[in-house]
Order: C-alpha cells, then structure tokens, then sequence
C-alpha cells in the first residue's frame, strides 16, 4: 500500500490523508516515518480519521467500544483531525477487530442506539462527525431507506456523509435501480467526502448469470464509478474531500500498483476541473447546533441477541439453502429484520462476506 | 471551498 502511495506523496498530489487509526491497535506505537507523516498532515489541517471497528449499532454497550473512544481521544491529542467517521452497520464478529460491517433494521431503536453512538463518538474527537454508506443491502428496500435513515441518524450531532460511490454502484447493479432514482433518496447537502475506490464480481450460484458486485476494494477503480463521481460532484454543495481507497492486499503487483497511481490521477484530474466551477471560501461546518448530552449507554439486549444469531447464521451455513432455513426459524422472523423478504443472492452474498472476515483482516 | 484530492492509509502498517 505504502510502495503505490510513494510516488504521489513524493509528487506531492495527495492534499489530505485519511487514517484509518483503528487498525494500528496491535502495534505497540505507530512507526516514527508514519507519525511524522500524519504529523505534517495534521500541521496543514488535512489529515481525517476513519473508524473501522467501532460497530456502531452494536445492540449492547460493549468494553470494547469504551476503549476505542478512549484510543480515539488519544489520537485526537496527538494530532489535529478536521473529521472522523465510520461505517454504517454492525460487526459480524465477536472479537473486536474481527467481522465486517452488516445491515440492521431502521427501527427506533436502532436510530437512538446510533444517535447515542455519535455523539460519543463526537465527544471524544470534538469534530466533525461522519457516516459511510454501506455496500451491502439485504433487500431492495433497505437500499431505498439507507439515505432518509443516515439523514435521521446525523441530525442530532449535525453530522456528514462520506459517498462511497463504489458503494453506491454496488447498489444500483445489485438492484437494478437508476442512479437518477437513487441518488435522489440521499441528503446530499450532507456529503462532505466522497470514496472512490474498486471491488470484484462475484457469481451467484444460486441463480445463473446473476452477478453480485461486491466492495472488496482489491482492484482498480471502474470506468462507471468515475462516471458517477464526475455526475454527483455538482450536487454536493459541502463537498471537500475525495479519498481514493484501496486495501494493500490488491496491490501486491507492480500493474496494480501502476494501476493505483493512474486511478489518483485520473481522480485529481476531475476534483481539479470541478474546482474551476468552486470558489474559495468557508465550508458548511458540520458541528452540533446544540450542546449534547451523554447519559448511560443505550441498549436493547433483543437486538444485540438478534445480531449474535444472523452472525452465527452467516458465519457457519454450510450453504445457501441452510443459512436461509436457519434464518426462517431463528429469532428473526417475523420481525423488523424481515428476513422473509431477503433477496436469495444477497443472503449467500451475506454468507460470503461473514465467512471471508471472521477471522479478522 | 476547494475540493481536496487524498488516500486512505493506514491498513499497511
């Protein structure tokens, strides 16, 4: 990862860093060459953390949770971060740093247990706080209501959207939805950064010619997600940063790391042409109207049990047909899950998913 | 305000 980023730092082409600073919790210490890079970033105000293994919807209070804020004031100490954010779903995983980020129902409850989330989150960083969106969808339905539920969600602490629109493509193949009927479903005047990056295509068994897009972000970045970039940039207003993102397991070759270089470019080239319709000036600030208050931690033991079933489901199915039996007769029917509903491709799709991540990345 | 152009890191290390 380290080895494609050289040249455009050398270059001088990347204006701001992303951190993912959850990922470095089994190091003793960050590397001195890296802490003076975030350094020289944070100096310049352009260096934005991102959260990987919060599980913002966990249903119960977990330790874990408590050590990651307390990790995150300690980076907020160390350096200047102009925002954070994280990732919309909860862990499959039952240890901390294992699993992937999942749906949930959009309940009450799991719109207060976020909204407690965040404002802990903000808390703790005293900036700017954002959500992403997320990739994987178990119905069509759950597509269509992720962008009212994030504006819900947000409203409370005035928070942002990070716009993966490899994300949001995974969404409109997935579905067969028009970008037009979709985007129009987001806050927009709530993206604040958008995320660029590339995935793989999976080949669903269970129904023949039907591929599943999937956002493993191991390869280079699709024609159609620059389309998309160039298409929803003007529609952002509080639009500032644009990361292009890719994990270091799909650059191990020099082709993909050439591939990489030429992605950024091709990213900064359109960011630059969109800069010539801006102008310089003060951006939307994202903070909270109002102070917060923080009580005990929300909880709902019903939805947290729920959650430790579908990722046991997920995690162990022998196949697709058993995962979707075991579903129909867990703790989840016949409520707000509606996993009656649940599209056949996207539960073993689902299955996959749980399977490749709990061990951990 | 100016759009700015940046990479996630982190994973690498």
């Amino acid at each position: 990862m380290l080895e494609a980023c050289l040249p455009l730092l050398e270059e001088a082409r990347v204006e701001a860093l992303e951190w993912s600073f959850d990922v470095l919790y089994q190091t003793a210490e960050t590397p001195a060459w890296f802490h003076d890079l975030l350094t020289a970033f944070s100096k310049e105000e352009r260096l934005i953390g991102h959260g990987v293994f919060f599980s913002l919807f966990s249903g119960r209070w977990l330790p874990e949770q408590d050590v990651w804020l307390q990790h995150l004031r300690t980076c907020c100490a160390t350096f200047h971060f102009d925002h954070i954010t994280e990732h919309f779903g909860f862990m499959t995983g039952t240890d901390f740093h294992q699993g992937a980020p999942l749906n949930i129902p959009y309940t009450a409850s799991t719109l207060a247990i976020g909204q407690d989330r965040l404002k802990r989150i903000y808390e703790a960083c005293a900036c700017p706080v954002g959500l992403e969106n997320l990739a994987f969808a178990y119905s069509i339905d759950d597509v269509q209501r992720q962008g009212s539920f994030l504006d819900e969600l947000l409203h409370p602490i005035n928070g942002f959207i990070i716009l993966d629109l490899h994300n949001l493509w995974c969404q409109l193949h997935n579905f067969s939805i028009p970008y037009e009927q979709l985007i129009h479903l987001y806050p927009l005047d709530r993206v604040r950064e958008i995320h660029i990056s590339g995935g793989s295509w999976d080949d669903s068994l269970l129904e023949t010619g039907r591929r599943i897009r999937r956002d493993t972000h191991d390869d280079a970045v699709p024609a159609a997600v620059f389309d998309l970039f160039r298409q929803t940039i003007p529609r952002c207003p509080h639009l500032k940063y644009v990361v292009m993102e890719q994990l270091g397991n799909g650059l191990t070759s020099h082709k993909s790391k050439q591939q990489f270089y030429a992605d950024f470019v091709t990213m900064a080239s359109i960011v630059d042409t969109a800069n010539q319709q801006r102008e310089a000036g003060a951006t939307h600030a994202f903070l909270p109207a109002e102070q917060l208050y923080l009580g005990q931690p929300l909880e709902d033991e019903t939805l947290y049990q729920q959650q430790r079933e579908l990722a046991n489901i997920l995690e162990s199915a022998g196949s697709f047909d058993a995962a979707r039996h075991l579903l129909l007769t867990s703790s989840l029917a016949g409520t707000a899950w509606h996993v009656e509903q649940w599209d056949a491709a996207m539960i073993e799709t689902a299955v996959k998913i749980a399977q490749k991540w709990k061990e951990g990345f | 305000g100016t759009l700015l152009s940046a990479i996630l890191i982190g994973i690498a290390v």
